[in-house]
């Protein structure tokens, strides 16, 4: 089972670039999503990899094949790999199991039997046993979406690439169908690429999520990794909501903005460059006035404000909190146990370690 | 081959058009511009082109006041019996012009014409009512056949503009009328314009119609003086001069027809065929009723059943009687007139090689196109839709100068005739396949290739099976439009390679109405069983699938 390695990848449409120096590894047997918001080049990337497209630059190595270069792309017959599509691409004039079973007509030494035997297993591994000769037309959407992972799984490949193949799908059946995705992904341990632009999705999905921006790879990683500890605001915006203070680096760990000065977790910043510091909303703390007096510094922040505006979400209330003295508004978010009102004063403790200093890129 | 074919179809067109070009620049003492002088001062030309420019404004406005209230009816309104309008439409689309030419000399010819004798029986009067042999004559000739393009038009825009659009206008306070006047009108009116630049192109385009109608009364339009230039002894460097014209003026009018529905057509009309409820006509849907069978009397039933009168009677112009009954007609017309066997069987091997070959390479052009298989794809659409803009005559010029010399001497056998139908549909072929490809997603093409399968195989086993319906209906397109070609082939046959249309106008020379009535019912038969064909390939009207 080998790898996908893909080194400063550019292709342009005219003058859009729509993947501009993409590197990104997928270790043999990976699950690595690509996630990124509409237009930042995820399909390019996906078809680039699949071999309908040429690089202007760059190369993709499977193995130790290379695959693509500017000189040379392998057609994606000879790939050894398999994608499932958006819309699925089904093909309409053939039944389910001729659908399924079109793949393994090139792969050599599969007897008519065999071909028959692998049909009927992985039909029944999707759930689709028994509609062998049913028209892609006649089945629902979730069906047609598993005819489309069959079809996939069944020619064994090297690599499988998926291009958003869940959203068709209705919300129930889009959550039910990430774990079975996973599910199978763990069965059969194929290296897969995953190509999404909901975060939710590649987080339940992936082992790890590459965050495109712009054509560009801005930070690789697991879902734990982008979510606490995001390098650039982009990825601190994109994965999660977040608050995002912008300053300037005073003395070492602290970062100003005006008179608000914030400890973060990071010591090492050059004084006078701008940061940005992101603040997970779950990870402040509001305390009522008179408690607030009462708690210590301990090194972490203490913050006071105003409650400005309070929405009850039902597991949690979400607070918009002006900061004292600072043209700050913090979103808070906090168990629906404690509350307080618009226009209360209140305190916020934030730990050094929740305030995650952004220096990468200006955006 | 993806090349190959590109080639085939660079050649196809640029070949004769350029020879035209050259042609109509040369002289023995080099180039030239004395064609072209004699062209525009001549006053013989110019009086031709003057009538041409008559005959294509009046026939598209024809065409407009017909086509348009029809069109507007029949996607609008509660008329009753809509579908079967919508086929005697599609009848007056598919009925070759000249045929309904002929048609109308036996029903409005001034002195043997039925009309006109039924008119002098009831008056007494000695003038005839209609003389057909007359500008007036020739532009509703031309404009009852060439109607169906605004049509087309027309109602497919209706169709797109969702109806509550329309009632928005209504709740607000507008009236019946005011709500076309003020909302539907402006929204169709780009498809109107463009429908009446189709009709116009047609009516200069056409050969047939003209010659029947028009050298009896004493004029030539452009396609008919070009064709008698090329009578003995041919000037052939004149009629090249004389077509140049002709093409621009085609050219831009189709330029223009671009532009406007590329501007504000399909695309602002567009966006979710919403619902649409049709309009009451009330006590009004019979006058319209009787106003579309008018027309339709006009182009279909009255000249369908002179042609059937005249096949069956000794006679034509004399009443149907026993005495004038015969079969005489088709014994004589399929056994006796000596060039109809011959003529049949070129013209079906021209059909048929055509649909096959034109089809064939038009599919394969609109493929590369659609997937951009090879550089340069992007001017695929441009020359295969070029011959558009060609006349038939003006091509034939073209094609008779580019092979009467080496290195490719086609004229004098079929394979010239072959050329010309295959340039001359192109077209026709390229759109068809073009919407077919567009429809079948390349995603499909693209699950097979990452599967294993090669972009040949793919082809093959996945497109080609999806694409097998819309493939049929150009196929039947071009065979119908091959078997009442006329224009191009009356320049371009010789004794042995006529073709059912040029026999039609032979026997007219020589008075022959009830021959012609068979063989015009005959190439009828065999362009309804091809529409027949059609519509039960693809299941549904055909006139939607149009443009
Ligand atoms: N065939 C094409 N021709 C021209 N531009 C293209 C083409 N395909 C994509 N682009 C452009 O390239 C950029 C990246 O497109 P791509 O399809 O890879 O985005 P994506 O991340 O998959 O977005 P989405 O989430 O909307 O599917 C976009 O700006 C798009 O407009
Ligand atoms: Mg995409």
């Amino acid at each position: 089972m080998p790898g996908v390695i893909m080194k400063d990848l550019i292709k342009r449409y005219g003058d859009v670039t729509a993947v501009e120096g993409l590197s990104l590894q997928v270790k043999p047997g990976e699950l690595v999503s690509l996630l990124g918001p509409s237009g930042c080049g995820k399909t390019t990337t996906l078809r680039l990899v699949a071999g309908f497209l040429k690089p202007e630059a760059g190369e993709i190595w499977v193995g130790d094949r290379c695959l693509s270069s500017p000189t040379t792309v392998v057609p994606p017959e000879r790939r050894r790999m398999a994608m499932i599509f958006q819309n699925y691409a089904l093909w309409p004039h053939m039944t389910l199991a001729k659908n399924v079973a079109y793949g393994l007509r090139f792969k050599k030494g599969i007897s008519t039997a065999d071909r028959a035997r692998r049909v009927k297993k992985i039909l029944k591994l999707v759930q689709l046993d028994g509609l062998e000769s049913r028209y892609p037309g006649e089945l629902s959407g979730g069906q047609q979406q598993r005819v489309a992972v069959a079809r996939s799984l069944v020619v064994e490949p090297e690599i499988l690439l998926l291009d958003e193949p869940l959203s068709n799908l209705d919300a129930n059946l889009r959550e039910e169908m990430r774990f079975e995705i996973r599910r199978l992904h763990e069965a059969f341990g194929i290296t897969t690429l995953y190509v999404t632009h909901d975060q939710g999705e590649a987080m339940v999905i992936s082992d790890r999520i590459a965050v495109l921006h712009k054509g560009r790879v801005v930070q690789v990683g697991t879902a734990e990794e982008l979510f606490q500890q995001p390098r650039t605001r982009f990825v601190a915006e994109f994965i999660g909501k977040t608050n995002l203070v912008d300053g300037v680096a005073a003395e070492p760990g602290v970062v100003a903005r005006g008179s608000l000065r914030l400890r973060v977790a990071s010591a090492d910043l050059t004084p006078g460059a701008p940061v940005a510091v992101s603040i997970r909303p779950h990870e402040i703390q509001l305390v009522g006035d008179p408690e607030a007096r009462a708690l210590g510094e301990n090194g972490e922040n203490r913050l006071r404000g105003m409650v400005q505006r309070v929405s009850y979400l039902g597991d949690a209330v979400d607070y918009q909190v002006q900061l004292d003295g600072s043209d700050v508004i913090l979103r808070v978010a906090a168990p629906p146990s404690l509350r307080f009102n618009p226009g209360e004063a209140v305190g916020l403790a934030v730990a050094r370690a929740a305030c995650i200093p952004l220096t990468e890129g200006g955006e | 081959m993806w090349l190959l074919a590109a080639l085939a179809l660079a050649l196809l067109i640029l070949l004769p058009l350029g020879w035209l070009v050259y042609v109509s620049v040369s002289s023995e003492g080099g180039p030239t511009l004395a064609h072209y002088g004699k062209v525009f001062t001549d006053p013989h030309l110019q009086r031709a082109i003057w009538k041409t420019v008559v005959l294509a404004f009046w026939a598209g406005l024809v065409s407009l006041a017909i086509g348009a209230p029809l069109a507007w009816l029949s996607a609008r309104t509660d008329l009753p019996g809509k579908r079967v309008i919508r086929g005697l439409v599609m009848a007056s689309f598919v009925t070759p012009p000249f045929l309904g030419a002929f048609a109308w000399v036996m029903l409005a010819g001034p002195n043997a014409g039925l009309l006109n004798k039924l008119y002098r029986g009831f008056t007494g009067a000695q003038e005839p009512l209609l003389n057909i042999f007359s500008m007036p004559g020739l532009v509703f000739v031309v404009a009852i056949y060439t109607f169906p393009y605004v049509f087309v038009m027309i109602v497919n825009t209706l169709e797109l503009i969702a109806s509550d659009l329309e009632e928005a206008a209504s709740i607000l306070g507008a009236g019946r009328l005011r709500v076309a006047l003020t909302i539907t009108f402006p929204m169709v009116a780009p498809a109107i314009l463009s429908g009446f630049i189709l009709a116009v192109l047609q009516a200069l385009a056409l050969f047939g119609s003209p010659a029947i109608l028009a050298l009896p009364a004493g004029f030539h339009t452009i396609t008919t003086q070009i064709w008698a230039l090329f009578h003995y002894p041919p000037k052939v460097e004149m009629a090249a001069a004389f077509s140049i014209p002709l093409l621009l003026a085609t050219a831009l009018l189709l330029l223009v027809q671009k532009k406007l529905l590329g501007r504000r057509g399909y695309a602002s009309v567009g966006g979710k065929t919403g619902q649409r409820r049709s309009i009451q006509l009330g006590l009004w849907r019979y006058p319209a009723l009787l106003g579309c069978l008018a027309v339709m009397a006009c182009a279909i039933f009255l000249p369908y059943g002179i042609l059937t009168k005249a096949a069956f009677s000794r006679a034509w112009a004399q009443p149907m009687t026993w005495q004038n009954f015969t079969l005489g007609n088709f014994r004589f017309t399929f056994f006796e007139y000596s060039s109809t066997q011959s003529a049949i069987v070129n013209t079906l091997q021209l059909g048929i090689a055509t649909a096959c070959v034109g089809g064939g390479l038009a599919a394969l052009l609109a493929y590369i196109a659609n997937r951009r298989i090879i550089l340069g794809h992007q001017f695929l659409a441009f020359l295969a839709l070029a011959p558009l803009v060609i006349p038939g005559v003006v091509l034939a010029v073209g094609l008779f100068v580019a092979y009467t010399r080496p290195p490719l001497l086609l004229y004098g056998s079929l394979w010239i005739l072959f050329v010309a139908y295959v340039t001359k549909e192109m077209p026709v072929g390229y759109s068809q396949s073009d919407a077919t490809f567009r429809g079948i997603h390349p995603e499909l093409e693209e699950a097979g290739r990452i599967l294993g399968a090669g972009r040949l195989r793919v082809l093959r086993e996945i497109t080609a099976p999806l694409a097998r319906s819309g493939i049929i209906a150009t196929w039947c397109f071009i065979f119908i439009g091959v078997i009442r070609e006329l224009s191009a082939s009356i320049i371009l046959f010789t004794p042995s390679t006529k073709v059912m249309s040029v026999v039609i106008f032979d026997l007219k020379e020589e008075g022959q109405f009830g021959a012609i009535a068979v063989l015009g019912l005959f190439m009828l038969a065999m362009t309804f069983a091809t529409v027949v064909m059609m519509q039960t390939a693809l299941g549904r009207d055909v006139l939607a699938a149009k443009e």
